[in-house]
């Protein structure tokens, strides 16, 4: 809507009420605030015919004046003038807590306490990058804050980080603005519970100590990657504008927006890492970005042998649905245990080889997979036209590849001993930056 | 008493830096061509062509066109197309 205003005609969307604010955010992030819109009560998505068609008429007024008639109001916008917040206690602490109590109902935090980001906390975590305060490292998506080194500082100071994890923050934030066309924006503000998922590789993983073991979970061994999670979710919401009912859409939610950060195993993978991979060399330091929706865990009790340990993970990858569109954009990111890694490797496999066999193994009931819509859906693309004539037992009955090629997989060696598999759908690929050239 | 000072977390979004206004609006919508682009989920073709039939029973002469892509995001040759052709547009989005 926002493009045909730009050519200078009036154009309104129906909104359902649940994304009012989204409509409201999504206005200022496209650089027109006052974009004008009728909200209807329900989503259309899932709602009956009848329905579609009553709420539509109850706002026809609202459509026409919304359409005819100058509103000459402009919405107030979000404040980030003020530079330094001031607040008073009967000491420190309480201080603290006033910081977070105004803060937290403002939506700037994850609802854990906040450390203060005082200029000094600030400075020290500047100083922990090669960069200029004012730098500028991207604009983050999905709401495109300007991502300034001071900005990204502040809220690492938030979230507890310490200057050296500073080179780390920074390379994650830049990722993210990298993923797909948008920033992974449509991801982002999806219904459903997208979440970014961090990999550090190279030499600062073991520097810094980043977990790579059983990484993802809480605990002392997993300060560092907590921290760092923190930081970048923290940016998210703040830079990002990824708030809760106002850019972040989720129908139920997900832990993982509490943002994991992990380090890939390299001294117990069988193959060469993540990084080097994606064309880095091995003594560089990289983060990597994956854009996650859910995980189960594929446990296996007890095969040796390579093709039995890659066919029961094959096997347990075939749960989710598959894309209808154009094209099946659906991936899986694998974080591969050492147990079964190890055997997959010393067996022949190279990961690529490891790759081709699960693609060629995970397959399922086409008729499942595609359940989730309907099949005279107009977003279904025109290749599927020949399933409108099949019965539904037809369709449940015909095999096809879960993803759409051997490229759509994934592998990182993550975990402790024991052959217990993570898998992730994912979407838009994987997007790497340099760590070192923030240090 | 204790005074914190604290540094503002918030980065300044890049679209309000450049802020466009919304366009002016027609007095009425006789005579007029109305576009509606449909992203293509279920229910939102209803809800526009409802409101295009709305529109033609209380004004005179409007003639209504249907715009898809078949998907979100209508793809811009199509939003383009519509903007080029219409005097007015209605979209159902995060719908």
């Amino acid at each position: 809507m926002i493009e045909i205003e730009k050519t200078g005609k009036p154009a309104i969307p129906i909104v359902s009420g649940r994304f009012e604010e989204d409509a409201i955010a999504s206005s200022r992030a496209f650089a027109m605030p006052d974009l004008q819109f009728v909200i209807v009560p329900r989503i259309y998505r899932n709602l009956a015919p009848d329905l579609c068609i009553s709420q539509t008429e109850a706002v026809i007024d609202d459509i026409i004046e919304v359409l005819t008639v100058d509103q000459g109001h402009t919405r107030r916008e979000r404040d980030t003038t003020t530079a330094i917040e001031r607040f008073e206690g009967e000491d420190r602490w309480d201080a603290i807590l006033k910081m977070n109590e105004q803060w937290l109902l403002r939506d700037w935090g994850d609802s854990l306490v906040l450390h203060p980001p005082t200029p000094e906390a600030v400075a020290e975590l500047v100083d922990g990058t090669g960069l200029d305060r004012d730098d500028l490292v991207c604009d983050m998506p999905p709401g495109f804050g300007l991502a300034t080194v001071e900005k990204i500082a502040i809220n690492a100071a938030m979230a507890g980080a310490k200057p050296e994890q500073m080179p780390v923050i920074i390379a994650a934030v830049k990722a993210l603005s990298e993923v797909g066309e948008h920033g992974g924006k449509s991801l982002l503000m999806s219904t459903s519970p997208h979440a970014p998922m961090l990999v550090v590789n190279g030499p600062i993983a073991k520097e810094m100590g980043i977990n790579p073991r059983s990484g993802l979970g809480p605990g002392r061994d997993n300060e560092v990657n907590i921290t760092i999670g923190r930081a970048f979710s923290l940016c998210l919401r703040n830079l990002g504008y990824w708030y809760p009912g106002q850019m972040d859409m989720d129908t139920i939610g997900t832990t993982r927006k509490f943002v994991h950060c992990i380090a890939e195993n390299e001294e117990m993978s069988p193959w060469q890492p993540l990084h080097v991979d994606q064309g880095f060399g091995p003594d560089e330091s990289t983060v990597s970005v994956f854009i996650t929706d859910g995980e189960l865990d594929i446990q296996d009790q007890g095969n040796t042998s390579a093709e039995a340990l890659l066919k029961n993970l094959a096997y347990g990858s075939t749960f989710g649905t598959m894309g209808l569109g154009s094209a099946n954009g659906s991936e899986r990111l694998i974080f591969m245990p050492p147990d079964v890694a190890r055997p997959v490797g010393g067996q022949g496999f190279s990961k690529q080889e490891a790759k081709q066999f699960i693609h060629y193994h995970a397959n399922h009931s086409l008729g499942k997979l595609i359940q989730y819509m309907p099949i005279d859906d107009a977003r279904v693309g025109k290749q599927w036209s020949w399933l409108e004539g099949l019965t539904e037992q037809e369709r449940l009955d015909i095999t096809v590849p879960l993803l759409e090629s051997v490229d759509r997989w994934h592998i990182v060696v993550v975990g402790a001993d024991r052959a217990k598999t993570l898998v992730m759908p994912t979407g838009e690929g994987i997007t790497t930056v340099g760590i070192d050239q923030y240090r | 008493m204790h005074l914190l000072e604290v540094l503002n977390p918030i980065g300044q979004q890049r679209g309000l830096m450049n802020s466009l206004k919304i366009s002016p609006r027609p007095d009425t919508l006789d005579n007029k061509i109305v576009g509606l682009i449909w992203s293509g989920t279920h229910g939102g073709d209803l809800a526009l062509n409802r409101t295009g039939e709305m529109i033609k029973e209380r004004f005179d002469n409007v003639t209504v066109n249907f715009y898809t892509g078949g998907n979100y995001p209508t793809p811009p040759p199509i939003v383009q197309q519509a903007a080029k052709e219409c005097d007015v547009v209605i979209g159902a989005t995060a719908d």
